[in-house]
C-alpha cells in the first residue's frame, strides 16, 4: 500500500532532470570551474615558503578567520593546507545557494504555477514529485562532488592526496545536500517560493553567522553550528570522514521530515499559519510606488535588519581583530604603544574594506529582486490591470527602480552603521569615528548604483535576460573577495563596477570617480526607462 | 441497479479558522454526467480538490470507486482524468510534450485517439506551452483528460476561455464520453452546458449542498411561466399565493407559477374564456436564481 505513496518518482525524476538540465550545467560549471580554477592556482601563488609564511599570518587573523574560517592545519605546511582553509568555507556557501535555488525550484515553483495540481491528479504517488526532487538534489550533489574532487585531482596541487580530493568532492556533496534537506523543509512551511526562499537564506544566514562567532571565540562551540561541520573535515591534514556521516545523519532526519510533513498538507498551502488580510487599502497604499512598497515591505525590513546584524556581528570582533598585542604580540613590543594604537587601527579599517564589499553586494540582492519585479509581474499578469489605468509606464518603472534602489542603499548605510556601532563598543578607547567607516558608504554607493543601472537597462531593454544582472554581484564577490588571494589580474577585478572603488575606508574617498559613477549609473537607469517605453510589455 | 462511483458523505474542509466545506453530501452513478453548480466561492473547487486528494478533508467521508479519495488516490488517479479552470504548464515543454506526459503519467500511450482529438480541438501541439493564449492551454488539459482512458472524468469549469466552436467540440466529446458508459463530474457556470448534458445536478451554495436531483425533479420544486390572454378579467389570480411576480398589459398577464400548483391554477383560469395560453417550463437560470435567492432571504432573517 505505502509504496504507491511513491508512483512515478522516477518518471518524474527524468522530467525534472530534462527541465532543469541547462541550469544544472551552468551550476556545475560555476562550482567545478572555481574549485579546478583555484587549484590549478595555488602553486605558483604559495610555492615559495615566503610567500607560504606570509598567508599563514594573514589567514591567521581574527578577521580573516571570520571570513574564510580558522586555519587549523599542523606544520610542516603545504599549500594544499592553504587552499583548504581559504576555499572550504567559501564553496560551503556557494552549493548551499545552489542547493537552496534547486530545491526551491523543483518543489514550491511548480505549485505556485499550478502545475503540481495537474501532475497530482494523475496516477502519481502523494510523496512522488517531494521525492523526485531529492532524487534531483542527491544526483546534482553527487556528480557536483565528483567532478570537484577530479578536479583536484587533475590540478596535482603539492600537498594534496587523492584521500584529501575525495572528501573535499564528497563532504561538499553532502553539505550542500544538507541545506537542500533545509529547504525542502522550508518548502513545506512557506506558503510561496518566496517565502520558502527566504525561510532558507535566513537558516542559511543564521548558522553562518554563528558559525563566523564561534570560530573567532572558541572553535570547539562551532560544532553546534552545523555550518562548522565542514571545517572538521581537515582537509589535506588528517581527512576525517565522520562529520561527512553526521550530515548524511541531518540529511536523513530533516528530509524525512520534509517528506511527512509534505504528505499531510494541502497542495499549494504552507503548515505555517497565515494572517488574514485588511479590509481596505490603508490611507497611503494609492499609487504604484507605495504598492511595491506595500508588497516588499516584509522582505526589504528583513533585509534591512539582517544587514545590520551582520554588519554588528563582524563589528564585534574588532575589538579582537585589532588587538595586535594578541595577533602578533612580538611586533607588538617592537613598535611601541602609539604606533600599536595606529597598527591596530589599519588592522581594522582594511578588515572594514573586505566587510564592505560583502556588504554592498548582500545590498544589491534586495535592490535587483525589486527591480525585476518589472518584468518578473509582468509575466503573471499582475501589472496588466495597472496599465489599464492611468499609471503611465515611466510612474510604474521610476516607482519600482527607485523603492529598489533606495532599499539597497539604506541596506549597505546601515550594515556599515551596525559595524561601526558594534565595532566601537568593542574597540573601547581606541574606536574609530563613524565619518571615517562613512567614507566607506560614499564610495561604494555609486558602485551600487552602477551595478543596479545596468541591471535596469538590461530589465528595460531584454526583459527575458534581466536574470544575467546577478552575474555582477556574484562575480563581484568572487573577484573581491577571493581575488587578491589568488592573485588575480588588475583587470580581472575592474570588470564590476565593485572593482572601480579604492580602498575605502582606508584610503579617503576619490570623489571624482564616485561623482561620474553615480552620474553613469543614474543616467543607465533612464537610458533603460527609455528602452522599457518603446518596447512591447512582456506577456505569458 | 445504479453504483455510485463517487460518494460523499458529511464532507469538511477547513482553512485554519474558515470553514470552505460545512456539509456536502452527494453522489454520482455509473454512466452518468452530474452538474455541480453554485455562486462564485461556494466550495466547488474545493470539493474537487478534496476528491482528488489535493486536499486533506477536515471531516465526513469520500470515496470513488469505493476506494478512499486521501488514502487510495493512486488507484483512483489510474482510472481517472482531471481538467481545472485555470491549466498552467511548464512554460519550456511543447503542448504536445504536455500532453504525452500527461497521459505517460496515467501509464498511457500517445494513441489515434489522441491525434483525432489534438485535430478536433485545432492545437499546434508544437508550440511551447509559454506561448499558448488562455483557451489553447485548456485545450491541451482538455486533450491529455480525452483522450485518457478513464472511468471517472473530473471536469472544473472546463471551458472557460474556450471559444463557442470549441465549446461545441467539448459538448460533444461528454456526450460520447456518456454514451460509451463513463462518469463525469463537471462543475461549470455556464448553465447551458448544464442544462445541455447532465443527468443530475447538484446545488452548492455557502459550503452545503441545498439541492440534488434531476432537471425534472428540480422542475418540479419549481415555478413555470405562464403568459395568459383571456377575455374576463384574470387580475384575481395575483391573490392566488402559488402566483408570483403578476404583471398585465391590456388583457395581457405574464406570471410565475409554483409547479406544483399548477394544475389548480389552469383549473381557475379554464371559466375566464381563456384566448391563448403560453406555459415555459423554467430554465436552470431560473432554478439557480430561484435557490440563490432563497438562500439570499434566509441568510437575510437571520441578521
Ligand atoms: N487555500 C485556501 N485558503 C483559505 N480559503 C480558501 C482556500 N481555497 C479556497 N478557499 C475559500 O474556500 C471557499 C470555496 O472556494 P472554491 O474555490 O471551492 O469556490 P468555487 O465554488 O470553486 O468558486 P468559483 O465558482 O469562483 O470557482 C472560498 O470562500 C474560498 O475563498
Ligand atoms: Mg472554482
Amino acid at each position: 500500500m505505502s509504496n504507491t505513496k511513491y508512483a512515478k518518482t522516477g518518471f518524474l525524476l527524468r522530467i525534472y532532470l530534462r527541465r532543469d538540465w541547462l541550469k544544472i550545467v551552468f551550476w556545475l560549471i560555476g562550482v567545478v570551474g572555481l574549485m579546478a580554477g583555484a587549484a590549478g592556482k595555488f602553486d605558483t601563488l604559495y610555492g615559495s615558503s615566503k610567500a607560504m609564511n606570509s598567508i599563514i599570518t594573514t589567514l591567521r587573523t581574527p578577521a580573516m578567520v571570520s571570513l574564510l574560517g580558522p586555519f587549523t592545519a599542523s606544520k610542516p605546511y603545504t599549500v594544499a593546507n592553504v587552499y583548504a582553509a581559504e576555499m572550504m568555507v567559501f564553496m560551503g556557501l556557494f552549493v548551499a545557494m545552489m542547493n537552496i535555488y534547486f530545491a526551491i525550484h523543483a518543489t514550491r515553483t511548480d505549485e505556485d504555477s499550478g502545475v503540481t495540481e495537474l501532475v497530482r491528479a494523475r496516477a502519481v504517488g502523494r510523496n512522488a514529485s517531494l521525492t523526485a526532487a531529492i532524487f534531483e538534489l542527491i544526483l546534482i550533489n553527487l556528480i557536483a562532488g565528483v567532478l570537484e574532487a577530479l578536479g583536484l585531482q587533475v590540478s596535482g596541487m603539492s600537498g594534496s592526496n587523492a584521500a584529501g580530493n575525495w572528501l573535499f568532492g564528497f563532504g561538499l556533496a553532502a553539505f550542500g545536500l544538507m541545506f537542500g534537506a533545509f529547504s525542502l523543509l522550508a518548502a513545506q512551511l512557506a506558503s510561496s517560493s518566496r517565502g520558502a526562499t527566504m525561510l532558507s537564506y535566513l537558516i542559511l544566514g543564521v548558522l553562518f553567522v554563528a558559525r563566523m562567532g564561534t570560530d573567532v571565540q572558541n572553535t570547539d562551540l562551532t560544532w553546534w553550528t552545523i555550518y562548522g561541520w565542514i571545517e572538521k573535515l581537515d582537509i589535506y591534514g588528517q581527512n576525517i570522514w565522520w562529520p561527512v556521516a553526521l550530515m548524511v545523519i541531518l540529511i536523513v532526519l530533516i528530509g524525512g521530515l520534509a517528506v511527512r510533513l509534505g504528505a499531510t498538507r494541502d497542495v499549494g498551502a504552507g503548515l505555517l499559519p497565515q494572517r488574514a488580510g485588511r479590509r481596505q487599502a490603508s490611507v497611503w497604499l494609492r499609487g504604484p510606488l507605495s504598492l511595491i512598497a506595500c508588497l516588499e515591505r516584509t522582505s526589504t525590513i528583513v533585509w534591512l535588519v539582517a544587514l545590520f546584524i551582520l554588519g554588528a556581528t563582524y563589528g564585534s570582533i574588532f575589538g579582537t581583530a585589532g588587538d595586535l598585542m594578541k595577533t602578533n604580540p612580538t611586533m607588538a613590543k617592537l613598535i611601541g604603544t602609539t604606533a600599536v594604537t595606529q597598527a591596530n587601527r589599519t588592522i581594522v579599517l582594511a578588515f572594514a574594506n573586505k566587510l564592505v564589499i560583502i556588504f554592498v553586494v548582500l545590498a544589491t540582492i534586495p535592490g535587483l529582486i525589486t527591480l525585476f519585479r518589472l518584468n518578473r509581474d509582468e509575466r503573471n499578469g499582475y501589472f496588466e490591470q495597472l496599465h489599464a489605468k492611468a499609471v503611465s509606464r515611466g510612474q510604474l518603472y521610476f516607482s519600482i527602480a527607485a523603492f529598489g534602489l533606495v532599499s539597497a542603499i539604506v541596506a549597505l548605510l546601515l550594515g556599515i552603521l551596525g559595524m561601526y556601532a558594534a565595532g566601537a563598543a568593542s574597540m573601547g578607547t581606541e574606536a574609530l569615528t563613524v565619518g571615517r567607516f562613512m567614507r566607506a558608504f560614499w564610495g561604494y554607493m555609486p558602485a551600487l548604483i552602477v551595478t543596479f543601472g545596468i541591471a535596469a537597462l538590461l530589465a528595460g531593454l531584454l526583459p527575458k535576460f534581466q536574470n544575467v544582472a546577478w552575474v555582477i554581484p556574484v562575480y563581484g564577490l568572487i573577484s573581491l573577495y577571493l581575488g587578491p588571494l589568488l592573485d588575480t589580474p588588475k583587470w580581472a577585478t575592474r570588470i564590476s563596477p565593485y572593482g572601480w572603488v579604492n580602498r575605502v575606508p582606508i584610503d579617503s574617498v576619490a570623489w571624482g570617480t564616485a561623482s561620474w559613477m553615480t552620474v553613469l549609473g543614474l543616467g543607465l537607469i533612464v537610458l533603460g526607462y527609455l528602452a522599457y517605453t518603446h518596447r512591447d510589455l512582456t506577456t505569458n | 441497479m445504479v453504483q455510485p462511483v463517487v460518494e460523499i458523505k458529511q464532507l469538511q474542509k477547513h482553512f485554519g479558522k474558515f470553514q470552505a466545506l460545512k456539509d456536502i453530501t452527494l453522489t454520482v452513478n455509473t454512466g452518468e454526467v452530474f452538474g455541480f453548480i453554485g455562486p462564485n466561492g461556494a466550495g466547488k473547487s474545493t470539493t474537487i480538490r478534496t476528491l482528488l486528494g489535493i486536499l486533506k478533508k477536515s471531516g465526513g467521508t469520500a470515496t470513488i470507486f469505493g476506494q478512499d479519495v486521501w488514502r487510495d488516490a493512486v488507484a483512483i488517479h489510474k482510472r481517472l482524468a482531471y481538467v481545472p479552470g485555470d491549466v498552467y504548464l511548464w512554460p519550456n515543454l511543447s503542448g504536445g510534450e504536455v500532453i504525452d506526459l500527461f497521459l505517460k503519467l496515467n501509464d498511457q500511450k500517445h494513441s489515434s485517439r489522441t491525434d483525432e482529438l489534438i485535430k478536433a480541438f485545432e492545437l499546434d501541439v508544437s508550440k511551447k506551452c509559454h506561448t499558448y493564449s488562455k483557451g489553447n492551454r485548456q485545450k491541451v488539459a482538455l486533450i491529455a483528460a480525452f483522450s485518457t482512458a478513464a472511468d471517472l472524468y473530473i471536469f472544473d469549469e472546463p471551458t472557460s476561455g474556450l471559444d463557442p466552436l470549441m465549446e461545441e467540440i467539448f459538448q460533444q466529446q461528454v456526450l460520447a464520453l456518456k454514451a460509451a458508459g463513463k462518469s463525469v463530474l463537471l462543475s461549470s457556470h455556464i448553465l447551458s452546458e448544464v442544462e445541455h448534458m447532465c443527468d443530475r445536478i447538484g446545488i452548492i451554495r455557502d459550503g452545503r449542498i441545498i439541492e440534488t436531483g434531476t432537471l425534472d425533479d428540480m422542475r418540479q420544486l419549481s415555478r413555470t411561466q405562464v403568459t395568459v390572454t383571456a377575455v374576463k378579467s384574470v387580475k384575481q389570480l395575483a391573490d392566488n399565493p402559488a402566483v408570483h411576480g403578476f404583471k398585465q398589459t391590456g388583457d395581457k398577464a405574464t406570471f410565475a407559477v409554483d409547479s406544483e400548483a399548477l394544475g389548480a391554477v389552469i383549473a381557475a383560469l379554464a371559466p375566464l374564456e381563456v384566448k391563448t395560453l403560453q406555459s415555459t417550463p423554467p430554465t436552470l437560470e431560473d432554478l439557480f436564481m430561484r435557490y440563490y435567492n432563497q438562500q439570499e432571504a434566509t441568510a437575510d432573517e437571520q441578521h
